[in-house]
């Protein structure tokens, strides 16, 4: 499939916008919470997972994607629902606990829910892929060419729902693709620790589906691979595996320690920060000038302002809210 | 005393190839149990020391885990990349501390890199990547043993080995880059993904040799071997487009393309030819390397310079005819 300007003006602009919004939500989750950290206070209590690093996973597979297909993340999910389209707004009030949010605010940072989108994510390591599976399932069998798509972490990958996922993906033949997001660290946890194979994506030589590694974070070698995975899904052919390669920049969560991982480590992801590199490419091959990517960096960093500033000014829900929409 | 290296690569064997194709795919565990049984092979012959690429799965530690030979078996010291480049460092260190014979577990790409830096040590290529032409289906046992006739030395081995050929990529006359099997010049705007499988967007190959039997771009010389004028051992170049020519040429593993030849050109040992092609990129072995910058003058030699080569069955029959693996009188 050829990559158009506008498509690598999306993939950039959209990498951007995940990453100034997980920049500021670093910033904001700390408010309230210091000298000592307390989970609960400030303007958006509980925990928060930040996905800065990892931007090419979301964007490499989403730049494909329709808005009818289904798209199921994991507790560290804004990049995912940036990539499907999910408002930026509606997002950040959701975060915030605001009644504009996705969910009227009862969801949180990890129980992000969007119709419209079909987007999804849940706090429960390896539970994005089963959902994919009833999603991959209801399209084949209306007859649409819609795909799901499950991502999850290389931790997730040695729980019994991935393996259970990709066995009835495969003999039911689903339009469906999982994405792994190797980033190193299940919590604290190195994947060497954990995981039997070194790759994820042999696992699925167990069940007879294409399984592809991707190194490096790279996201045009993410969305060449995707792309592949979808279009077979579309075409009737079944699931397929993906790992990337990828970096988590922050810790676990917000407050993580992170005593477990080599000092120098993230100073060394940093030096191989995917978006620069991916401008980088862009600009060497001609495909778009310094001041058009200059454009779309800002017009990222404008959407992430007004999101924060409308989460801000929303209104928090009404307590009778927590009656609504429930089954009582 | 007489040293062997190993390097395994971790990556080869599992790229875009399993979804656009039908590449299998090739697990580390298994890569694991090619280096034991390499290790116990090299063990046979007498060697006693070993050195060993370090890689993010451990291969070799894999390898050792509750094996018990009369091997030093060391990882070298270096800083790995956990990229290509780890290869091509790992046989400069081990040619600096005198392996005597080196083996490969990957691809072409893999051996490219090793290529890179073995000058006058051999290479024992055991293929574990997917359109493989430099490296052959090789039993690790059997690949150990002759790699340990070799290092040990003491048997003439003239005519057991090869000088296998390169491709040099030169950029403004400068030499930039190697490739071991083929230089392919492609519409394609990034790297990406690295490999190539679209023969629509090929638009010139060089090939280091025709043979038939092989997978890939080279194959594309395979099939123009009746019209071909130029004689056996020779490279060829080729362009792609309208033409009077189509071959059928398997392409990756499960596919087969029928390929527009506009026209082709022998190439003799020596021969430097211009890269046509203004944009895209160069594909060096299957890989998408080089993007192509305008301006720039892209010439492609063909070179007797590449990698010296085990020739597995060769070594094992001199060295059965030597009586390396006989003994007289009861067990």
């Amino acid at each position: 499939m050829a990559l158009t300007k506008d498509t690598v003006l999306w993939m950039y602009r959209t990498m951007w916008t995940i990453r100034l919004f997980e920049e500021r939500m670093a910033e904001i989750y700390l408010e309230g919470k210091t000298p000592a950290f307390d989970i609960g206070s400030g303007p958006v209590p509980g925990e928060m997972h930040l996905s800065a690093g990892q931007e090419p996973v979301a964007v490499g597979v989403c730049a494909h994607l329709r808005k009818d297909d289904a798209v199921i993340g994991t507790h560290r999910a804004h990049h995912f629902a940036i990539a499907k389209g999910v408002d930026l707004k509606k997002m950040a009030a959701e975060i915030f606990g605001k009644v504009t949010g996705l969910g009227r605010g009862k969801g949180g940072h990890m129980h992000l829910f969007d119709v419209e989108n079909k987007f999804s994510c849940s706090g429960i390591i390896g539970a994005s892929l089963p959902p994919a599976c009833g999603a991959a399932l209801a399209y084949k069998k209306l007859g649409k060419d819609s795909v799901a798509v499950a991502f999850f972490g290389e931790g997730a990958a040695n729980q019994g729902s991935f393996h259970e996922s990709l066995n009835l993906a495969a003999i039911w033949r689903l339009p469906a693709v999982f994405i792994c997001e190797d980033n190193a660290w299940a919590i604290s946890v190195p994947k060497s620790k954990s995981t039997a194979v070194a790759d994820n994506s042999v696992r699925a030589a167990g069940y007879g589906i294409p399984g592809v590694r991707i190194p490096e974070n790279d996201v045009l070698a993410v969305y060449e691979a995707a792309g592949e995975a979808v279009a077979r899904a579309r075409r009737g052919e079944g699931p397929s595996l993906i790992e990337v390669e990828t970096y988590r920049f922050f810790g676990h969560f917000q407050g993580d320690p992170e005593v477990y991982r080599p000092k120098d480590e993230v100073k060394k992801l940093r030096e191989k920060d995917p978006i620069p590199r991916f401008a980088q490419q862009v600009l060497g091959r001609g495909l778009a000038t310094a001041e058009e990517l200059d454009a779309e960096k800002e017009a990222a960093a404008r959407a992430v302002e007004e999101a924060i500033a409308f989460a801000r000014e929303s209104p928090y829900p009404d307590p009778q809210e927590a009656l609504l929409h429930v089954f009582v | 005393m007489s040293v062997v290296g190993i390097i395994a690569n971790p990556a080869s064997g599992k790229d875009i190839r399993r979804l656009v194709a039908y590449g299998s795919v090739f697990d580390n565990l298994e890569k694991a149990h090619i280096v034991r049984r390499v290790l116990v092979g090299l063990a046979a012959t007498g060697i006693r020391q070993v050195l060993l690429m370090p890689e993010w799965f451990g291969i070799g530690s894999r390898a050792l885990e509750g094996l018990h030979l009369p091997l030093e078996v060391t990882y070298l010291e270096m800083e790995p990349s956990f990229t290509h480049e780890d290869s091509t460092n790992a046989a400069r260190l081990m040619r600096a501390l005198g392996a005597r014979c080196l083996v490969t577990l990957g691809g072409d790409g893999t051996n490219r890199a090793v290529a890179k830096a073995s000058a006058d040590v051999p290479l024992l290529p055991i293929s574990t990547g997917t359109n493989n032409v430099f490296p052959s289906m090789v039993e690790g046992t059997v690949a150990g043993l002759a790699a340990g006739v070799v290092a040990r030395g003491g048997l003439d081995l003239n005519g057991c080995l090869y000088r296998a050929r390169r491709l040099e990529i030169e950029e403004d006359g400068r030499l930039v880059d190697i490739a071991l099997v083929d230089v392919a010049v492609c519409d394609e705007l990034f790297v990406g993904a690295r490999a190539i499988w679209d023969p629509a967007k090929v638009r010139e190959v060089f090939l280091a040799s025709v043979r038939p039997g092989i997978l890939g771009l080279s194959a594309l010389g395979s099939a123009l071997a009746g019209i071909n004028p130029g004689s056996d051992g020779e490279g060829l170049w080729i362009r792609t487009g309208d033409g009077p020519f189509q071959v059928l040429a398997p392409i990756l593993p499960g596919v087969l393309a029928w390929v527009q030849v506009e026209a082709f050109l022998p190439m003799r040992l020596g021969d430097a030819l211009p890269v046509h092609h203004q944009e895209g990129i160069l594909a060096l072995d299957g890989e998408r390397e080089i993007p192509i910058r305008p301006g720039v003058q892209y010439t492609v030699r063909l070179s007797d310079s590449g990698p010296w080569v085990v020739d597995v069955q060769k070594v094992l029959a001199r060295a059965s005819q030597e009586g390396y693996f006989l003994a007289r009188g009861r067990g």
